[in-house]
């Protein structure tokens, strides 16, 4: 088996435009659920709406494309109701943060026994380019049009200060380490949380002088900063670079879990 | 065993570019029926995984695989008959 | 026992498994002994963060093949209502008890009221038909929330239990069967389209986990399941048969009580009111009053309106400024005299006597 024995052939190609990394995210997790070797019949793939949450219609378990926001309960849900089931959340930033900001602090405080992978644009690429909360200050977008002015969320700070036991931040550049991580988030217990930095050319790339998607993954590659570097230069006090995306696992623990098999 | 990309998935995104550490894909310079300028691939029998996945028995690199956001690019194995062209190092 | 206990009871009986809540008064004691009875018959209780996630966690549930409920009140049902109209596009079994208060807002926690009837009929955005139950009394708690279990099961439905303060905290003596109705979920036959109707334009249920790898989605979506939100056609084929689905059913599932048809002045009532009405007509034995008993206000049976051919005038006293009553009215020429009561009191039996010419 190989991660396309994942996908709906049928449907496929996708409605993602050209250069999104949303169809990237969707391979690193695949193919990190063909290494689990999980049966086709127990993964739930459950997400919200938005462009991220248009994955689970390509994949060709039980999945459930639900209202916006609420993708987490519905989860929670399945995963209580039947916890020998793989339940795999797609999600993005204006899904997750925004109007499901308070889903997603409860179940990382519950620790619910899911994996959620967050397709973090920093904008509403379906509504066509609106500013979200992880927009960056300055950026623009259709409803920032003189630069976002509010500060963004973190949302791999927001996850561990939650409670989830795993978390980890990566983005569409880096496809080893992702399908990595999201391969650890499902072998840990407990929520695991693995927020993806995508490039999103046609709404936030066009808007912010990224005129190729290559520009857009370049800066992705060139502005990320492991984490331990990042403590490092913390620890020793030295500056870090405006916009530096921290990348790397986060945490890893074993605080109580709900959801596992009876 | 060798690289293919999909022309009806290829969106053109030219993603598989910066993937490539032996930057076996290049730019398209003709559209194609749909008018989406598919990458070309140069001299892909240097591509790590074609060579040597047998050997190994696992997937070597696959970076574009995993990168590609369309499902475009995939590894067939040569029919049989197929010419086969092998890349020499040195 | 409690009416609120009562209902518990009621959805122990007909196999409910999986309770999503949230407490909210006065609905909360439904909450609280589902969480001491469902984790010793293998169930499972959450308290979700909000309505908004108890409806979704039951959704959840649901397609996993668990029989779901949640229970709430005003407040928390406008809460729901996104998730309800989700329920309803993606053909959903669950139900949902609204043990209604005094509105709008927070209005009254712990008074009685009648005034979401319209919003459980239409609060979704979009077209749909909606199965509401009225208990009015502890033993109807019980039943009709066996009822709801089975007729979400048969049509796929969101089926609301639309109780209000006084059912659900007043105490009377129950009669607890031995054995309740079951009707299970028709499962999907193999081989079938999984949004394929059947001749009653209700598809088979396809579990997760049996294997169907179903998408289920809340946009406008084709007998596979794909979203095809863009099709005039398909959209309007899926929307009719949702909502006929249920209106073809509507004589059918029709539950009523009928007394004195032959009566000129007729009491038509759900809920609470209907305890005052038969006050009455307990009182004015030697009179003809006739009463109409909705135990399932929607589909409104208006077929019911037929069983009282002496009709010349009907009363219908409710918690609310006429919300049913408006319904009554388009489907009668006999005049419909309103009796809307707020505050969360119920109907004296002495107005009522005097509205309908019985000496008190």
């Amino acid at each position: 088996m190989s991660y396309e024995d994942w996908f709906r052939q049928d449907r496929l190609p996708h409605i993602y435009c050209a250069g999104c990394g949303n169809g990237t995210i969707i391979n690193c997790t695949l193919e990190a659920i063909d290494e689990m070797d999980w049966k086709k019949e127990e993964t739930v793939f459950v997400s919200g709406i938005g462009c991220s949450s248009r994955a689970p219609g390509y994949i060709v378990t039980d999945s459930l494309h639900t209202t916006h926001g609420r993708a987490l309960p519905f989860a929670t849900g399945i995963k209580m109701a039947k916890p020998g089931f793989h339940v795999v959340v797609f999600t993005g930033d204006g899904d997750l943060a925004a109007i499901g900001g308070n889903h997603f602090i409860h179940a990382c405080r519950r620790n619910i026994d899911i994996t959620v992978i967050c397709m973090n644009n920093q904008i509403y690429g379906m509504t066509g380019g609106q500013g979200s909360p992880t927009t960056p200050v300055g950026a623009l977008s259709t409803t920032t049009p003189f630069g976002s002015a509010e500060p963004a969320f973190d949302l791999c700070e927001l996850a561990i200060a939650a409670g989830a036991n795993y978390v980890a931040r990566w983005t569409s550049y880096h496809v080893k380490e992702l399908t990595k991580a999201v391969k650890v988030g499902m072998e840990t217990p407990g929520l695991s949380f693995i927020e993806a930095r995508v490039q999103c050319p046609t709404n936030y790339g066009r808007k912010n002088k990224f005129k190729q998607v290559l520009d857009q993954v370049e800066y992705l590659r060139s502005h990320s900063m492991l984490r331990q570097k990042y403590l490092q230069h913390e620890e020793r006090g030295e500056p870090v670079p405006d916009a530096t995306i921290v990348i790397g696992e986060f945490i890893k623990r074993g605080r109580p879990v709900m959801g596992l098999p009876r | 065993m060798k690289i293919e990309i999909d022309e009806s998935r290829c969106k053109g995104c030219n993603l598989c570019i910066a993937g490539c550490p032996y930057k076996i894909f290049q730019a398209g310079k003709k559209a194609n029926r749909k008018g989406i300028l598919v990458p070309l691939l140069d001299r892909p029998e240097r591509c790590t995984n074609c060579r040597l996945r047998h050997l190994y028995g696992r997937v070597l690199c696959g970076v574009c695989l995993m990168t590609c956001p369309d499902q475009a690019i995939r590894f067939r194995e040569e029919r049989p008959g197929e010419t086969v062209k092998v890349a020499i190092e040195y | 026992m409690q009416g609120n206990i009562a209902c518990a009871e009621g959805a122990l009986a007909a196999g409910c498994n999986f309770f999503g809540g949230y407490p909210i008064t006065p609905s909360t004691e439904v909450a609280e002994h589902m969480a001491i009875k469902l984790p010793k018959k293998n169930g499972t209780f959450i308290q979700m963060e909000d309505e908004i996630a108890s409806m979704a966690s039951i959704i959840g549930a649901s397609w996993t093949g668990a029989r779901a409920m949640t229970a709430t009140s005003g407040p928390g049902f406008s809460l729901m209502m996104e998730n309800i109209g989700y329920a309803v596009m993606t053909e959903t079994p669950c139900v949902v008890v609204n043990i209604q208060r005094g509105g709008p807002s927070t209005g009254q926690p712990t008074m009685a009221a009648a005034g979401d009837m319209m919003q459980c009929r239409f609060g979704s955005h979009g077209d749909y038909s909606a199965i509401a139950l009225c208990p009015s009394s502890v033993q109807e708690m019980y039943e009709l929330t066996v009822k709801a279990f089975n007729l979400a099961d048969r049509f796929r439905v969101p089926v609301f239990l639309m109780a209000d303060e006084i059912i659900g905290h007043m105490r009377e003596r129950i009669i607890i069967p031995d054995k309740v109705e079951h009707i299970p979920r028709r499962p999907l036959a193999p081989g079938v389209l999984p949004f394929h109707p059947e001749d009653d334009l209700v598809p088979g249920f396809p579990e997760f986990g049996k294997g169907f790898g179903v998408h289920v989605t809340g946009l406008t979506h084709d007998e596979r399941g794909y979203p095809c939100a863009t099709n005039p056609k398909l959209h309007e084929q899926l929307v009719m048969r949702l909502y006929n689905k249920i209106e073809h059913a509507r004589k059918e599932i029709a539950d009523y009580v009928v007394t004195n048809p032959d009566a000129e002045t007729v009491f038509v009532t759900y809920g609470s009111p209907a305890r005052s009405v038969e006050q009455v007509i307990h009182d004015a034995a030697g009179e003809k009053i006739g009463h109409l008993r909705l135990k399932m206000v929607w589909p409104f049976p208006e077929h019911a309106i037929a069983e009282f051919p002496n009709a010349a005038r009907f009363i219908i006293p409710e918690l609310n400024l006429g919300q049913v009553a408006r319904e009554f009215d388009r489907h009668t020429r006999v005049p419909v005299i309103q009796v809307p009561k707020l505050g969360g009191d119920l109907h004296l039996p002495a107005e009522l006597k005097k509205l309908a010419g019985v000496a008190a």
